[in-house]
């Protein structure tokens, strides 16, 4: 009995062995619901419901882990080997790799497909014997065997394969891009490129597998996905490959043009083509989408979509500010490129690189000795407004500005320039920036700071961007800048002469120098009125006066000169002055003789000159009325003039600095004739070309120059007493004694003691500087 | 030869005929202009006193406004009469 009941069990265990595949050979699985009914109630009665459970499941991984996955796996080692040493090998067309990939997973999927019943009698099991397996992992028998083998597959992945699959991908969503494009450039695309090779699988036309390719890729998807392997082997790998195709695009659509707005473009492009193919590879298609699983139709469009968006905008972003710095230089033409980086801004998080990134590119790009200021301002110009595009709140503007006032500050010629191109008609950016301009206005936001109601909307004051401010802060402050523009303004008023103010008023509203223009306006009317026919005085007049009355104190100061006008000149001008001290009871003039412009008719005995010439000149000329021989000594003395110009090509210099009258035409024959305009005297009156070109004012230098001056006589005193000093010293002491008067940085006071030096006033040895001994 | 002068324009700046410099009270040049005023001149003229003490006009009606009982000149203490 006992023996038979041995016998018995065994075979009993024989059977469930059997049954369950326990040690079993997994080819012959047999099927057999009423047998499995019978089995299933021998274990009952046994008890061993957990034991059969345990060894029939541990036979299931054990058969994964030792037979199905490393031969799934061997199919790409091989590949892998045969690949090896020869890295330059074009490797395996796209329909070699998809048929290897093809075969390989119809081959994993058919081992586990046929695990099914098995996996199916071992739930049965569950059911009716109470046996349990391992309960923390969510979902039924199925999902355990399939979490089974995503663990053993990633356990047992070789490296080759993530390349190979991504071939894989990539060969598909070419043939799927080809399609999609194909779909939409049709008629353009048909002759060119139908007739060589087909754009999908490199293959010549006649030959196409595109259907070929997609019909497998579709296979392999649904199979993965089956197995619910299809995001974690292909995951990373598809999201990988649509990035950089995303980059791709981004880059190829935007190289070099600025002049179109993209990012709806590429909006729909990622639309169509990247989360088509998404469709395609989750969904097994376009039109199935429906019948696809809806957890997975939900993931696809707002997950996906909401992924590869951001990846866009991303992408995008960061491809327009690398470009950013081009975009700011051609700015009125790149105005779309900058309105679609000002959208995606607000959607990435790449503010900080963009000041970062256009920083950088404007310190190497713009900031160096190689650019001139002209561009360098130009580019400030551009932006300026390209930024106030990007950003109305001028922060931006504001942190990306910052190096580039700093380093105009450091050049020399940049005040003039602005302020050249400023007043210069044919440089019109700027003066049309000018005309435009609201005038500079006090912010006034401040009086309504205290309302604190709306203190969680409050935002920061916008920061003026106003072009004019902002090269006018270059400097920090109008100051400097006041100085040189009136410096070049009056240079302009004294050499035109042609009281035409509109639009130097215009300017000026801008500026604070209307005191200037009032002056040029009110001359006018003085001139009138002081010259109309009703003034007594005009009848004794030799020739008219007319005269440009300046406020001296809204003037920069001129440069002493004192020029002695013939007298006849001299009586014209007082009853100028008379006549000016009627009309404005208590007011007199101060003449600058040597500033004006005079119309001069000069008789020689065979022709008549017409000339418009300086004051100086004028004297010059009327003093060889008396005698037709002058040397350049006695000239000075009676004009108190230290260079009289000789001039006009009707003097000449017989030997050094003795001038004679020349009466006839015979000019050039001997010695040298002084200047222009002779040939041709009679068709215009030629103006006088030589010193026109230097300032009558005293430039901004100048008069720096001349504050500074108020030091030698400290610095001599503290010289002579103390022997030598080091300039820091030098500075230091100033500083106290002056206190207040000028202000002065030792750079400065190093380059006005250098000057002095350089004129022998002063010697500078082991860095003192001492005075020299006489 | 023969040199005509057929028109002269010359370059003048214009001042006060006074005997100071700056005004009394707001210590501005009298060729400015007061400190409630930007353009000089007309705009902003001079006046004088019998004391023959002379100030912006914007100047010494301010002081004359701010003075209850006696209108007197601010720099000689003198009744404040304008000169005609």
């Amino acid at each position: 009995m006992a023996a038979g009941k041995q016998c018995d069990s065994k075979q009993q265990w024989e059977v469930i062995k059997k049954s369950f595949f326990i040690e079993g050979n997994l080819s012959d699985i047999s099927d057999g619901e009423d047998d499995l009914a019978l089995v299933i109630r021998l274990v009952q009665q046994l008890g061993a419901g957990q034991l059969v459970l345990d060894l029939a499941l541990d036979a299931i991984w054990v058969a994964l882990r030792q037979s199905i996955v490393p031969k799934f796996w061997s199919n790409f080692v091989i590949y892998n080997s045969q690949r090896c040493g020869k890295d330059d090998d074009p490797g395996e067309g796209s329909v070699e790799v998809m048929s290897r990939v093809a075969t390989a997973i119809s081959e994993l999927y058919d081992s586990a497909v046929s695990f099914l019943p098995q996996i199916h009698r071992c739930e049965m099991l569950c059911e009716h014997s109470g046996a349990k397996f391992e309960e923390c992992i969510p979902g039924g028998m199925m999902e355990h065997f399939k979490l089974h083998l995503r663990a053993t597959l990633h356990s047992q992945m070789p490296t080759s394969f993530t390349n190979l699959l991504h071939k894989f991908y990539s060969a598909a969503f070419k043939v799927f891009y080809h399609a999609e494009v194909g779909n939409q450039v049709e008629e353009s695309d048909e002759t060119t490129d139908e007739a060589m090779q087909c754009g999908g699988c490199d293959a010549a036309t006649d030959a196409c597998h595109c259907q070929a390719i997609t019909n497998t890729f579709c296979q392999v998807n649904r199979q993965l996905l089956e197995l619910d392997l299809l995001e974690r082997l292909a995951g990373d790998i598809i999201s990988s490959l649509l990035l950089s195709v995303i980059t791709d695009h981004v880059s190829a659509t935007c190289r070099d043009s600025y002049d179109q707005s993209r990012i709806s473009q590429l909006e729909k492009w990622v639309e169509n083509v990247v989360i088509g193919w998404l469709e395609v590879v989750y969904c097994g298609g376009r039109g199935q989408l429906s019948s696809a699983d809806s957890a997975i139709q939900t993931m696809v469009a707002n997950n996906l979509n909401q992924t590869y968006m951001t990846a866009l905008y991303h992408t995008y972003t960061t491809t327009r500010i690398d470009q950013l710095f081009n975009i700011v230089i051609e700015y009125p033409e790149s105005q779309p490129a900058l309105e679609d980086i000002r959208e995606c801004l607000d959607r990435t998080h790449l503010r900080n690189h963009l000041v970062e990134s256009l920083r950088s590119a404007i310190q190497t790009r713009l900031l160096h000795p190689g650019v001139n200021t002209t561009d360098v301002l130009h580019a400030y110009i551009s932006a300026i407004k390209a930024l106030r595009v990007l950003d109305p709140k001028g922060v931006l503007l504001e942190l990306v500005s910052e190096p580039v006032r700093q380093y105009l500050r450091g050049r020399e010629d940049t005040v003039r320039y602005i302020v050249t191109s400023l007043t210069d008609e044919s440089c019109s950016e700027l003066s049309e920036e000018l005309l435009v301009a609201a005038p500079l206005v006090l912010d006034d936001s401040h009086s309504d700071d205290d309302n604190m109601d709306f203190w969680e909307t409050w935002t920061p004051d916008p920061r003026t961007a106003d072009i004019i401010s902002m090269l006018v802060n270059i400097y920090g402050s109008k100051d400097v800048f006041i100085t040189e523009y009136r410096t070049i303004l009056a240079d302009r008023i004294l050499s035109q002469f042609s009281y035409d103010t509109e639009r130097e008023i215009r300017y000026l509203e801008h500026l604070k120098c209307e005191v200037m223009v009032k002056d040029v306006a009110d001359s006018k009317r003085i001139n009138s009125s002081i010259n109309s026919d009703e003034n007594p005085r005009r009848e004794k007049q030799k020739f008219p006066v007319s005269c440009m009355i300046l406020s001296a104190q809204f003037w920069p100061s001129f440069k002493e000169e004192r020029l002695q006008l013939p007298e006849e000149v001299m009586k014209e001008l007082d009853t100028y002055t008379e006549a000016f001290q009627d009309l404005k009871g208590n007011r007199t003039l101060n003449w600058k003789p040597h500033l004006g412009q005079v119309q001069v008719e000069i008789e020689l005995k065979n022709r008549t000159l017409n000339l418009t010439v300086t004051p100086t000149q004028a004297t010059v000329i009327y003093h060889f009325q008396e005698r037709s021989r002058w040397s350049i000594g006695d000239l000075s003395t009676i004009t108190q003039e230290n260079f009289p110009c000789p001039c006009q090509g009707v003097l000449q210099e017989v030997e050094s600095d003795v001038f004679v009258l020349v009466e006839g035409e015979e000019l050039g024959d001997k010695g040298h004739t002084a200047t222009v305009g002779v040939s041709q005297p009679d068709i215009a009156p030629p103006a006088i070309e030589e010193d026109e070109a230097e300032s009558v004012m005293a430039s901004a230098q100048d008069q720096r120059e001349e504050e500074l001056q108020v030091f030698w006589s400290y610095i001599v005193g503290m010289l002579t007493n103390l022997d030598s000093l080091p300039l820091e010293r030098i500075h230091a002491m100033l500083k106290m004694f002056v206190q207040g008067s000028v202000e002065c940085s030792p750079q400065e006071l190093r380059a006005f003691l250098d000057r002095k030096v350089r004129q022998h006033q002063l010697i500078f040895t082991n860095g003192l500087y001492k005075l020299p001994k006489n | 030869m023969k040199v005509k002068i057929k028109s002269w324009t010359g370059v003048a700046t214009w001042r006060w005929v006074a005997n100071d410099d700056s005004c009394g009270i707001c210590r501005m040049p009298f060729d400015g202009c007061c400190s409630d005023c930007r353009l000089p001149g007309d705009d902003c003229p001079l006046v004088w006193g019998q004391c023959s003490h002379c100030f912006h006009i914007h100047c010494i009606m301010k002081w004359l406004q701010s003075q209850q009982l006696h209108q007197q000149c601010p720099m000689c203490r003198q009744e404040w009469k304008f000169k005609e």
